[in-house]
């Protein structure tokens, strides 16, 4: 890795790492384009109603659909909103389902996936025959399914896409788990008597981080096509909160009159899931030492 | 080799039979009285109670499911609200989305593989770094987006493609290779991202491994050694990802098939759900599981066979 | 035979009805002579929903009848104008003196598309079936009758436990289909092989894509039948089903959306129709709905609920003709009354009563402040979480917005909403009626005390007294005046807020010719062909 400066051999190795992946990170332009775009859009989303030139859900029915103006600056819907302001609000729903359900597919599937690759036996077969189930059901068809059951909102699907996620995590923290139980450290930390929360805690679960936010990174942006996709059929956001998918649902009525109204949701979806996707892959040539090349 | 093919086929079966209880239970917890999306505009009470009776509403859960399950043995799914049997159904349309989820298969290889091969072997040139950034651009954009965009530019705008509908390849091959090349570029598109990225680090790995040193050294052509050697190892982790994106591909189908109307089995599921018919859609959904189980089962078996090691760790694709 | 006074008003009074519903549709048909149409041809026709089980004794759906119209022919069927005319029955029925007893003559020489005989015998086997099978949605239809006797091949018998005069109407509709005892005792299920009278005969279907039908070679006029076969393919997204129109992969198209309306007008290779319907749509306001529909009614408390002045307010501040303009294009016709306009009872029974269809913002905000209720808010149902009713739900929004009424929308499924309105866990339903040629139908159901689909919990002794009034008086004059009364009472109490009659746009292409729209909405296409 070069040379190494004098000074940070004096600080501690965490810290040393910290540096040393900071350094990785920077010189990878892309990840660095990446986290800057999702950072704009996350910013997007929390200043919304300072940001947005109007109300995400005023109608004006005397300019119903109008073209690009000053007043304007991507026209009005078929509502007469303003187009502009419904993007920079939709990014609530985009982020929070995409940050929101990964947390909480990590939070449901990690301590599962840790409990069955750390002990094994027959809780590990519970498990794996309960995720085989779950993986039984194609992902779009267990969101569908959840967000029809719990009534359509940005709450539920938020939750029926941390489900959906949750069975590939619980895999991903199994086989990890299951890998590093057998590392020395957690062979001596047995030895040495430590409980078995303990070991967990300490030893399994800080090790296998950095593969899991490799994952979350992954899991971001497909949460966030998801959101759009329910919100798109109806099962998502509920309007007149705005969303992309929403968005792009009703303007499916209009594109033959007005395509433009189909254009822009897409590519801020695209642009959004493709700036947590460059951070992703960024992130895990830095975290993950299998695939530095 | 026997005793793990039966374990594995006793998992498959426990599976196979939570799901059902699963399906059961889940339809069963969807809002919304069946009866009452039976009875249209007719809510008279009385008739409300003949239509329970009629399909067996008016029955406890359990005397329901196993009245179901005990006919689905037999390969009896039921009549559904039109009075026409599900499987009947269920065997019409199933066959149109496998031949969608084929051409999708073949547009992603074909497009994912040869990309993944020329950047692999060209790394770190333009070519490795406009493929690298374009199977990312191919990752993040939403698939149902590109279908309506291909729609007005294809369709809308230049009349060149059929914008929806499906017609079958025996009444009209080449309407229907026109109806469903959107739809299976749009759900192509996914996968061959996803390959392109497999097939490309596979090949790195495969092209510093000795075997192809050696085969380097002892003066192979550079063609012979990528498309004999390295390629050839690489088939088998493209293949594996491949049975791996099935699942993916079976949620892609279904967007897919509401943005084009196309009469598969995505778009049943869909409107089995928004007309609550409990008998299709739970016919449809076992369906499914069973089929997906049966497939990792058998990719399960396949790669015992090609990996004697796996049968003894019994672990498999972790 | 006697015919008495009575009989002659019930039937004068059916006339009226159908008579200037007729004219409104008028305009829609098309009349050519047949020399312009060749034989053959397929005709595709998009349905914009799917048609439920082909059995008419179970079927329930409005598409369903479209399907019916060209393979089970009726007893009795309606011509341009609406008015009921015999098909396989020879002439009306002849009713006794106490109107117990109905005797229908039915054709000769008839055969069923299986090629079995047409006879008294079988619509006896079928009306039988239809007022025992389990599940049947006839039986509640035709339940005044008691028996049915067939003493020769073209006599049928109806012995009834009471006077019904809407009998006859509902021998023209599905209860009049004449099943094929063989069909019948083939046992296996009617509705995979459906038998029947009819120019077309059922050949396939497939579930959610496509029913097809072939011209039958047993129907006693198939000189008159042009298409070899006809194919209704299922396709319930609009914008699809105009794309296909437009393509020439349909040649009919059920429902156009409205965003599509102006479109397809400009489009020199279509002919769009309209048909005005006789139903309407409209806001159920939760009043007394506590406990479930038909539970004792008590007033749910909520801001809509228990303040008139609320109500009207709410009203008051909606705009008919925006909305119409905004959600519908300007297409549909926007009212406060639940006759809708083409029905002969809507001038006379709603003549001097006001409907103001603009938005009257002052006095929206008046009544507000009157109420003495602080920021009053209401949460909206819509029945579907489609495009439409989410482009309704948020105009109402604004609209309310502007007079200080917090709307909050939530989209439901349909049959999840109907649940909810059925259990009174709502405070405004946007929700609409097909409707029915009699007024008793868009009426009496939703707001008489014991009406099936009083989901507005909406209890009026006076109410209750005057519907109850209407439907014994056979005078079209009394009547009148008691649906005049009973207008005003729902208009100021407003347990339903009337917002507009939907008007229906098809499409056909100009190489067919023949499709005719009649009033009720169905698409008829079985003297359709290809122009030469």
């Amino acid at each position: 890795m070069g040379f190494v400066d004098a000074s940070s051999t004096l600080i501690n190795p965490r810290a040393r790492r910290r540096r040393l992946l900071r350094k990785r990170f920077l010189r990878r332009p892309l990840a660095i384009v990446g986290l800057v775009v999702a950072l704009t859009f996350i910013v997007c989303a929390i200043f919304a109603p300072v940001i947005a030139p109007y109300s995400a859900s005023a109608t004006d029915f005397n300019a119903l659909l109008a073209h690009s103006s000053r007043h304007h600056l991507l026209g009005t819907d078929e509502l007469g909103r303003d187009v502009l302001s419904r993007i920079l609000w939709g990014a609530r729903a985009s982020i929070e389902a995409g940050v929101f359900s990964t947390l909480l597919a990590m939070a449901v599937a990690v301590p599962i996936g840790i409990i069955a690759g750390y002990y094994r036996g027959w809780i590990d077969a519970v498990i794996a025959r309960l995720t085989d189930v779950l993986l039984a059901f194609p992902f779009l068809v267990v969101a569908v399914g959840l967000a029809a059951i719990l009534g359509p909102s940005l709450t539920n699907a938020t939750i029926a896409l941390g489900i959906g996620a949750a069975p590939a995590l619980i895999r991903v923290a199994r086989g990890e788990a299951l890998a590093l139980r057998e590392e020395d450290y957690v062979r001596a930390a047995v030895a040495n008597g430590a409980s078995d929360v303990r070991i967990l805690i300490r030893h399994v679960l800080p090790n296998m981080l950095s593969t899991l936010i490799v994952q979350a990174t992954v899991a971001i942006p497909a949460a966030i096509i998801g959101e759009a996709v329910l919100s798109f059929l109806g099962l998502g956001v509920q309007p007149p909160t705005p969303s992309w998918g929403v968005m792009l649902a009703d303007a499916q009525s209009y594109l033959s009159q007005a395509p433009r109204l189909a254009v822009y949701p897409g590519i801020a979806i695209f642009l959004c899931s493709l700036s947590f996707n460059l951070l992703g892959d960024g992130l895990r040539d830095i975290l993950d030492p299998r695939t530095t090349r | 080799m026997g005793g793990f093919l039966l374990r594995k086929a006793g998992a498959a079966l426990i599976v196979v039979f939570l799901s059902s209880i699963v399906v059961f239970i889940g339809i069963r917890a969807l809002p919304g009285d069946p009866a009452v999306a039976l009875g249209a505009e007719n809510r008279d009470p009385a008739v409300m109670a003949a239509i329970r009776h009629s399909y067996g509403l008016d029955k406890p859960l359990p005397v329901q499911y196993v009245k179901w399950i005990s006919k689905a043995l037999r390969g009896d799914l039921g009549l559904d609200s039109r009075q026409l049997p599900v499987g009947h159904t269920i065997v019409t349309r199933l066959p149109i989305t496998l031949e969608l989820a084929f051409l999708a298969v073949l547009v992603g290889t074909s497009i994912g593989v040869l990309a993944g091969v020329i950047a692999a072997v060209r790394r770190g040139k333009l070519s490795d770094h406009s493929a690298t950034a374009t199977a990312l651009v191919g990752l993040s954009v939403p698939h149902f987006w590109l279908g309506l965009m291909m729609i007005i530019v294809f369709a809308v705008d230049l009349h060149w493609l059929p914008a929806s509908g499906y017609v079958s390849f025996r009444a009209h091959p080449l309407g229907n290779l026109e109806h469903l090349l959107m739809p299976a570029l749009v759900l192509g598109t996914g996968l061959s991202a996803v390959l392109m990225r497999q097939t490309r680090s596979a090949m790195l790995n495969s092209l510093s491994a000795d075997y192809v040193r050696t085969a380097r050294a002892k003066g192979l052509s550079e063609r012979m050694v990528v498309g004999k050697h390295a390629l050839r190892n690489s088939l088998i982790t493209v293949t594996t990802v491949i049975g791996l994106q099935l699942g993916a591909l079976i949620s892609g189908a279904v967007i897919t098939e509401q943005i084009f109307v196309i009469p598969g089995f995505g778009r049943l599921t869909l409107d089995a759900v928004n007309e609550r018919d409990y008998t299709l859609l739970q016919g449809v959904v076992l369906v499914a599981a069973t089929g997906y189980v049966v497939v990792n089962l058998l990719v399960d078996v396949a790669y015992s066979l090609l990996n004697p090691r796996i049968r003894v760790s019994g672990a498999s694709n972790q | 035979m006697k015919v008495s006074l009575r009989r002659i008003a019930v039937l004068a009074l059916v006339a009226a009805c159908v008579a200037a519903l007729a004219a409104a549709v008028a305009a829609a048909r098309t009349t050519r002579s047949s020399a312009d149409i060749r034989n053959g041809g397929t005709l595709t026709i998009g349905l914009a929903e799917e048609p439920d089980a082909l059995d008419p004794t179970l079927a329930r759906t409005f598409v369903g009848r479209i399907v019916f119209l060209a393979m089970c022919e009726k007893l009795y069927d309606l011509d341009s104008h609406l008015n009921i005319v015999p098909q396989l029955a020879t002439a009306l029925p002849q009713v006794s003196k106490d109107k117990l007893t109905y005797t229908i003559k039915v054709r000769k020489g008839v055969k069923f598309n299986d090629g079995t005989a047409f006879n008294a015998a079988a619509v006896k086997t079928t009306l039988e079936r239809d007022l025992t099978l389990k599940g049947s949605v006839r039986a509640s239809e035709i339940s005044p009758i008691k028996s049915v006797d067939a003493p020769n091949a073209t006599t049928v018998v109806l012995h009834l436990s009471s006077p019904y005069s809407p009998l006859t109407a509902q021998l023209a509709d599905r209860a009049g289909m004449v099943l094929s005892p063989k069909a019948l005792a083939a046992g296996g299920t009617f509705a995979q092989n459906p038998v029947c009278v009819g120019p077309f005969m059922y050949k396939d279907r497939v579930a959610g894509d496509h029913i097809t039908l072939v011209k039958s070679p047993y129907y006693y006029d198939k000189a008159k039948v042009h298409l070899a076969s006809i194919v209704y393919r299922i396709m319930t997204d609009p914008s699809s089903r105009t794309q296909a129109l437009r393509a020439g992969d349909i040649q009919v198209e059920d429902r156009i959306q409205s965003t599509d309306v102006p479109t397809l007008q400009k489009d020199s290779t279509v002919t769009v129709k309209k048909a005005i319907t006789i139903g309407y749509q409209g806001l159920t306001i939760n009043i007394g709905n506590k406990n479930g529909l038909l539970k004792p009614y008590s007033n749910v408390g909520t801001d809509i609920a228990r303040s008139q002045y609320i109500r009207t307010a709410f009203d008051a501040a909606l705009d008919r003709t925006t909305i119409n303009k905004v959600v519908f294009g300007g297409l549909n016709q926007p009212d406060c009354y639940p006759i809708a306009p083409v029905s002969p009872w809507y001038k006379p029974t709603t003549k001097g009563l006001a409907c103001d269809l603009h938005a009257n913002v002052n006095l929206a905000k008046q009544l507000v402040k009157a109420s003495g209720i602080a920021n009053p808010s209401v949460s909206l149902m819509l029945g579907g979480t489609d495009p439409v009713n989410a482009r309704l739900g948020q105009v109402i929004q604004s609209m309310e917005d502007a007079v200080g009424i917090k709307v909050s929308v939530t989209p439901t499924q349909f049959t999840t909403a109907l649940n909810r309105a059925d259990a009174g866990t709502f405070d405004a339903f946007a929700v609409g009626w097909s409707g029915r040629v009699d007024p008793d139908g868009n009426i009496y159901g939703f707001v008489a005390t014991p009406g099936t689909l009083n989901d507005s919990g909406f209890t009026n002794s006076k109410l209750d007294y005057i519907l109850n009034g209407a439907r014994k008086s056979l005078s079209t004059k009394s009547r009148t005046t008691l649906y005049r009364a009973a207008m005003q009472i729902i208009h100021r109490q407003r347990p339903l807020i009337y917002l507009y009659h939907p008007v229906n746009y098809y499409g056909v292409t100009k190489k067919v010719d023949g499709v005719q729209i009649y009033g009720d909405g169905l698409i008829r296409v079985n003297a359709a062909g290809y122009t030469k």
